[in-house]
């Protein structure tokens, strides 16, 4: 079974590039426009990775990352975060909402699928 | 497969036999207008009714989902159908009907039906959910308040009295800082668990009826009914009061350790109260909680101010004993140096951050700080090797001791002060960053050297620690724990690594636990690391070892 990857993104475009290229590299993804959709879908989408934008309307990335890392059942699914950002506060801050990776936006799509591969093997090891 | 059928028609009664046949289904005959009452609440597959004037399809169709069958309406007219079709049946026909149509009409009625009532399922059992969480406590499990409250007064009149254990939960700030909010989430279920536990071993469920409530964010309250003579009532309580303390911060103990344990303060309060058919049973139930919330805070003073006075008698007699935990070089494994830890030699007075909380309460940091300091220096510095380094914990606030700014290093005994690697915690802001600097200079001057502690917690920025021009950067614990799964961690050591390199600063990695750990800090060029991979920590002056001055703890590569 192909693995399943949640894009948590608010703009569509952007959605629908990093959607169509991993859908091309054979993941089974899922969208969410925003952060309670994400969480909503959470249980029915079982997920191994999200992808997360951290700007988004209402609940912040970082907020959405929190939430499902301290889920009982969702620990283990990776969490890699999309910022615009890239500065050191930037990154602690992540790292206190227990993201596991982050790419920096503009997303170059090879890095994309390098990042997705290392944190899926992750999982795999560890799962 | 069970069919009820709600017919007058004799014709389709027929017909409905005939299908029945056919399908190996066994029908059952209910009066037409009989669409309430238990009687009729069987759960069947399907139920076809003949629709008469009387007829209200909706509350069919509702008592149709709740026995989880499919609806199929027998109308007379065409007319009728429109009525039928809002009113949301599975499926309805014209009379007469053949015996292949109603089959037909059955099976997609049946098909329509079932995958109604499956999602109808998900959605109660989604609100269920919803609800459960209103009710229930998510973290321990427990009823919340309004719940209680509800049960609380059915126990309240059918006993006459009522007694509410108040469980205080008090932390100190730090634990979330240096441990994280998880942990803190962690003790709180402890504390629920043994709760529970004290609950199932104390108490027959059926004599005495205890239910507990998560209120505010960690304190619990317990109602129960403790049955005895009014006489003995109040040292009964005491009695249940002390051992529900004591179970709690035991079990806190064993889980979490002693040091978590010391940083947690748990504080049981009790309240009696009685039914008066003057009151409002809820305004009694209100009164009692606050009451023994009341009693609970009392018990909490009272334990502060036997620390301040333990504190007073520790700086007194110097009970205090210093830890000190080993730093390696990561290429080599060789041991660089050590850091000094302090020590309470009572029990309620262990941890450091303890320590310097409740000096900080009594007024007497400065009379610890140079206490631990001068213990931390002469429980090593003759044992130290040629090249190893002595890390001492210090305190912005401790500058602002005019002995520890003025300090000669002969006074503690220092030959080389370059020996001597001074580690600010940046936990409390600076304020005054020029003078600090200044501070900072002068004991430079005296050849001292700085680490800055705590790196990439949030506390210590990138821009703070290049203020600080440090020549150790302490990586903090949170980064160090499973990085070498997380690559967030990795990418924010390799920055600092990196910021060290060209500052001429050394990197350490503090709380490294396991190899794959420490391959990964050593792979991304972190000069040194501590934590319990290597060693466990030297003694000076330990109470359980006999005093020994200096424990030798072999290095240990396992």
């Amino acid at each position: 079974m192909s693995e399943r990857i949640l894009i948590v993104d608010d703009d569509p475009n952007s959605r629908e590039i990093v959607q169509t290229f991993l859908e091309s590299r054979g993941y089974h993804v899922e969208t969410a426009e925003d952060g309670q959709a994400a969480l909503a879908r959470l249980e029915e989408l079982k997920p191994s990775l999200v992808l997360l934008d951290v700007m988004m309307p209402g609940m912040d990335g970082w907020e959405v990352a929190r939430v499902i890392k301290n889920h009982p059942d969702f620990g283990s699914t990776r969490v890699v975060m999309l910022t615009a950002r890239s500065d050191f506060t930037d990154k602690t801050e992540g790292l206190r909402a227990g993201a596991d990776d982050y790419i920096v936006k503009p997303i170059r799509l090879e890095e994309l699928a390098e990042r997705v591969e290392k944190n899926l093997a992750v999982r795999e090891r560890t799962a | 497969m069970k069919i009820v059928a709600r017919v007058r028609d004799e014709a389709l009664r027929r017909v409905i036999d005939g299908v029945a046949a056919a399908l190996g289904a066994e029908v059952t005959d209910e009066p037409i207008d009989g669409d309430s009452g238990e009687a009729y609440n069987t759960p069947v597959d399907a139920m076809i009714v003949e629709l008469d004037s009387t007829t209200d399809v909706k509350s069919l169709r509702g008592q149709a989902r709740r026995r989880d069958a499919a609806l199929v309406v027998a109308c007379h007219a065409n007319r009728q159908c429109a009525d039928v079709t809002t009113a949301d049946a599975d499926d309805w026909f014209v009379l007469p009907v053949t015996e292949e149509e109603l089959k037909l009409r059955l099976r997609v009625a049946m098909s329509r039906a079932s995958g109604k009532n499956a999602a109808r399922r998900k959605q109660d059992a989604a609100e269920l959910v919803r609800y459960e969480e209103l009710l229930f406590d998510k973290l321990t499990g427990f009823p919340t308040l309004p719940v209680m409250i509800e049960r609380a007064r059915d126990l309240l009149e059918r006993r006459g009295e009522l007694t509410v254990l108040y469980i205080q939960f008090v932390w100190y700030e730090k634990i979330e800082e240096i441990y994280g909010w998880q942990k803190l989430d962690d003790v709180l279920e402890t504390t629920a668990g043994a709760l529970r536990s004290f609950y199932a071993e104390e108490h027959q469920p059926d004599e005495n009826i205890m239910m507990v409530s998560h209120i505010a964010d960690d304190d619990f309250i317990l109602l129960t009914h403790v049955p005895s003579a009014p006489a003995a009532a109040e040292r009964r309580l005491r009695e249940v009061t002390q051992r529900l303390e004591a179970h709690l911060r035991q079990q806190v103990e064993i889980e979490h350790g002693e040091d978590i344990a010391a940083l947690c303060g748990i504080y049981v309060g009790a309240s009696t109260v009685f039914r008066n058919p003057k009151i409002r049973t809820e305004r009694l139930i209100y009164r009692g909680i606050r009451e023994a919330a009341q009693a609970a805070r009392g018990a909490e003073q009272w334990e502060r101010t036997r620390k301040v006075s333990g504190l007073k008698s520790t700086i007194r007699d110097g009970a205090v004993f210093i830890e000190y935990h080993p730093i390696i070089v990561t290429e080599t494994e060789e041991v660089y140096g050590f850091e000094a830890l302090a020590r309470g030699m009572r029990r309620e007075l262990r941890s450091p951050e303890i320590l310097f909380e409740v000096a900080e309460e009594a007024n007497l940091v400065w009379e610890l700080s140079r206490l631990l300091r001068r213990r931390a220096v002469e429980g090593i510095l003759d044992e130290l090797k040629e090249g190893q380094y002595l890390f001492l914990n210090i305190d912005p606030h401790d500058f602002d001791d005019p002995a520890f700014r003025n300090l000669d290093p002969a006074d503690l005994g220092i030959d080389d002060p370059s020996r001597v690697v001074l580690e600010i915690t940046e936990r409390t802001a600076i304020k005054d960053y020029p003078r600090f600097q200044e501070y900072l200079k002068s004991f430079r001057d005296r050849g001292f050297r700085f680490a800055v502690d705590d790196a990439g917690s949030g506390y210590a920025g990138l821009g703070s620690i290049a203020n600080l021009a440090p020549d150790y950067i302490k990586l903090d614990i949170s980064l160090i724990s499973n990085i070498d799964t997380n690559f967030l961690k990795q990418n924010l050591v390799e920055t600092l690594v990196q910021f060290a390199n060209t500052h001429g600063a050394k990197v350490v990695a503090e709380g490294v636990e396991r190899r794959e750990e420490f391959e990964t800090v050593k792979q991304l060029g972190v000069h040194l690391t501590q934590g319990f991979l290597f060693h466990k920590p030297r003694y000076s002056g330990h109470p359980d070892r006999g005093g020994a001055r200096f424990q030798h703890a072999g290095v240990r590569n396992d």
